[in-house]
């Protein structure tokens, strides 16, 4: 059996890792995503106060402490028994939406962009936010810095301090919005709405009237008929912070709606032996292996996967664009919802789509005269014993559980992150690419890496949610071995 | 000259913080000096070059993994190198050099002098807020050469000289 190895080069070893082997005749047997174990988390949790979560989970990860940091806040609100008010539930969601603005406009244009704006057979060099800024104008890289500055700014704001935020507490946030903040987060969602329409066009321009570019978001190769994942409101609406999860079936039907707390009783882990990563799926479907269609449990929760689980969006804007999204795309309407869309390169649309959405919806809060309340805090009386908290994370449904004892001391503490949600869809995604790319022994050596990139870089996979070097805009090197495991030749890719 | 000093890093993953235990220690010897501003960043990439905007100089201070030396031994790196500490890179946007060329193309004020100290790691797997103690050791060892190298204010290539 010939085995392919792509490993980030040697100095980073230990990282992310793709192992394609080979059968006799030369094609894809399977492929396996691998990325190492990071160790003791659950220990690492249990005998701390149950309060210390929030600003604990929110460095599990660089990137998205903002999700950790909500969920959290939230599962200690069940765990103390204590409803937010009003205000604090608003503030925390409107510090949420600037955070999407800014996670979802920084992944589009620094590695979703590059693929579609500058090409997905462009040299690895040029592929990349910059290649980006040269192609469509200084402008766009200005605005994609004051963006993120004036949403980082929101977030320091409200949540105290820039990045991680510290402001959540069980029943409440630990400081009123004055008036004038008020002002400031009504001005950055104004220009977020303006900045999210912008991409749209762009996208619009640059992708979708170029039938290359349509062709390969509606190729076979990155496309999987699984179930989706995401939260909705009382209307079945989109809603990135709070509600119930609903899941649909490959042809649009709904498989199920239940409340986060529920989760255990509608999500399975699935453990391989070649990797720590676990692989959720549907516990009333089964697991029956990396493959799609309604008999697997295989499902995806993702951008793409929230838009095919909501019935229509919350703000005027982002519903025009819902529509355009699915009639583009030939879906057709059942049971009021637009059948799902499984062409998974049309994720980095959905994700404009929800930035749009986000920034409506962070205009809203804004505005709302109920914001600026000084009650932002409900005291904890007593400790429930359990509690369950989630959001949509960038990246998926973001569940955290926890369990402590009568002084609050955690006991228990499991996590499913939002990349682990899609752990089975990136493998079966990273498989069907290679399968594209080696028929019958021959490998097409050109655009290999970028293609398996591509393939698992439309989920901005965040292992680990701690790993901090995978296969992106780091350098690659794929190992092609023969059938006694020698090296062949290797392909080699600097950062 | 204004200096940003960056500890980057993971705090709660072993030896991947030992760029945010030296952050600590230099700030409480730098307390109060003017000109030296300290900072800690969780990501590499586009934020950490959000982080050095507006200083003339920027020193980083990470973990790394890899580079050949035992766990502890310290290496410093000029702006050719960024690629290899383990945190300056994301994985989420950009490698540090892209952002700083990004930066630079926005018109963002970066520092032309960037110096990175990486500390050999033991255990970057391990959810705890302790270092290993080799990269323990290495902690003021790290302190006292970045504070010599601040002091002797000596001149460096420019990382703009390439151009």
């Amino acid at each position: 059996m010939k085995r392919i190895s792509i490993n980030p080069i040697t100095r980073l070893e230990g990282h992310g890792k793709i192992e394609i082997f080979l059968d006799a005749d030369g094609n894809v047997a399977n492929t396996y995503f691998q990325v190492p174990e990071l160790r003791g988390f659950e220990q690492f949790c249990v005998g701390r106060r149950a309060e210390e979560m929030p600003v604990i989970t929110n460095r599990i990860c660089g990137v998205c402490p903002e999700a950790h940091h909500m969920a959290s806040v939230k599962a200690l609100d069940r765990l103390f028994g204590v409803e937010p008010p009003p205000a604090a539930r608003k503030i925390r969601e409107l510090l949420y939406m600037a955070f999407f603005v800014t996670d979802h406009a920084t992944h589009f244009y620094a590695l979703g962009g590059p693929d579609f704006i500058v090409g997905p057979d462009a040299p690895p060099a040029e592929r990349n936010i910059l290649g980006v800024v040269r192609k469509v104008g200084l402008d766009v890289g200005k605005q994609v810095i004051e963006c993120r500055a004036r949403n980082h700014s929101i977030i320091r704001m409200l949540g105290g301090r820039p990045i991680h935020p510290v402001a959540g507490l069980p029943g409440g946030w630990s400081k009123p919005l004055t008036e004038a903040e008020r002002q400031t987060a009504e001005e950055a969602a104004r220009r977020n709405i303006e900045f999210a329409l912008f991409s749209l066009r762009l996208f619009d321009t640059i992708v979708l009237q170029n039938p290359a570019y349509v062709e390969m978001v509606h190729s076979d190769t990155y496309c999987h008929r699984t179930y989706y994942m995401g939260t909705v409101d009382e209307r079945n609406r989109l809603n990135l912070f709070d509600g119930r999860i609903r899941v649909v079936g490959p042809d649009g039907h709904e498989f199920a709606t239940y409340h986060p707390a529920d989760y255990q009783a509608h999500v399975a882990e699935r453990v391989e032996p070649w990797t720590y990563l676990k692989f959720p799926y549907l516990k009333q479907v089964g697991w029956k292996g990396f493959c799609d269609g309604p008999e697997s449990g295989v499902y995806c929760a993702t951008p793409l996967s929230r838009l095919n689980v909501s019935d229509s969006l919350a703000t005027p804007l982002a519903q025009e664009q819902f529509e355009r999204f699915y009639e583009a795309l030939g879906s057709k309407k059942i049971d009021r919802r637009f059948t799902p869309v499984h062409h998974r390169m049309a994720t980095h649309w959905a994700r404009l789509i929800e930035m749009l959405y986000a920034a409506e919806h962070m205009l809203e809060l804004a505005t709302d005269p109920e914001i600026t309340s000084p009650r932002v805090r409900n005291l904890p009386q007593a400790v429930a014993g359990r509690g369950v908290g989630s959001v949509e994370a960038p990246r998926g449904t973001l569940i955290h559980d926890y369990s402590a004892d009568s002084n609050a001391i955690l006991r228990q503490v499991n996590l499913i992150v939002g990349t682990t949600n899609n752990h089975a869809a990136i493998s079966m995604s990273i498989r069907k690419a290679a399968e594209q790319l080696i028929r019958a022994g021959r490998i097409v050596e050109e655009g290999l890496l970028n293609r398996l990139e591509m393939a698992f870089r439309l989920y901005d996979p965040c292992l680990s949610c701690a790993t901090h070097s995978l296969p992106g805009a780091m350098p690659l090197v794929v190992d092609i071995r023969n059938h006694s495991g020698e090296y062949i030749r290797s392909i080699r890719r600097e950062g | 000259m204004e200096t940003i000093i960056v500890g980057i890093g993971n705090p709660v993953l072993a030896d991947d913080g030992v760029g945010l235990k030296v952050l600590d220690r230099l700030e409480e010897r730098l307390r109060g000096r003017p000109g030296v501003a300290l900072t800690r960043v969780c990501c590499g990439g586009i934020h950490l070059m959000e982080a050095m905007a507006g200083y003339e100089r920027a020193v980083i201070i990470d973990a790394i993994t890899g580079g050949g030396g035992a766990p502890g031994t310290l290496y410093t790196f000029g702006p050719d190198d960024f690629s290899q500490t383990r945190n300056v890179c994301s994985s989420h946007d950009a490698s540090l050099l892209v952002a700083l060329e990004l930066g630079d193309a926005v018109g963002l004020p970066l520092p032309g002098d960037v110096r990175i100290w990486a500390v050999e790691t033991e255990d970057v797997s391990t959810y705890s807020e302790v270092l290993t103690p080799a990269v323990e050791r290495a902690v003021p060892v790290v302190v006292e050469r970045v504070l010599g190298d601040l002091d002797s204010g000596q001149p460096r290539a420019s990382r703009r000289t390439t151009e």
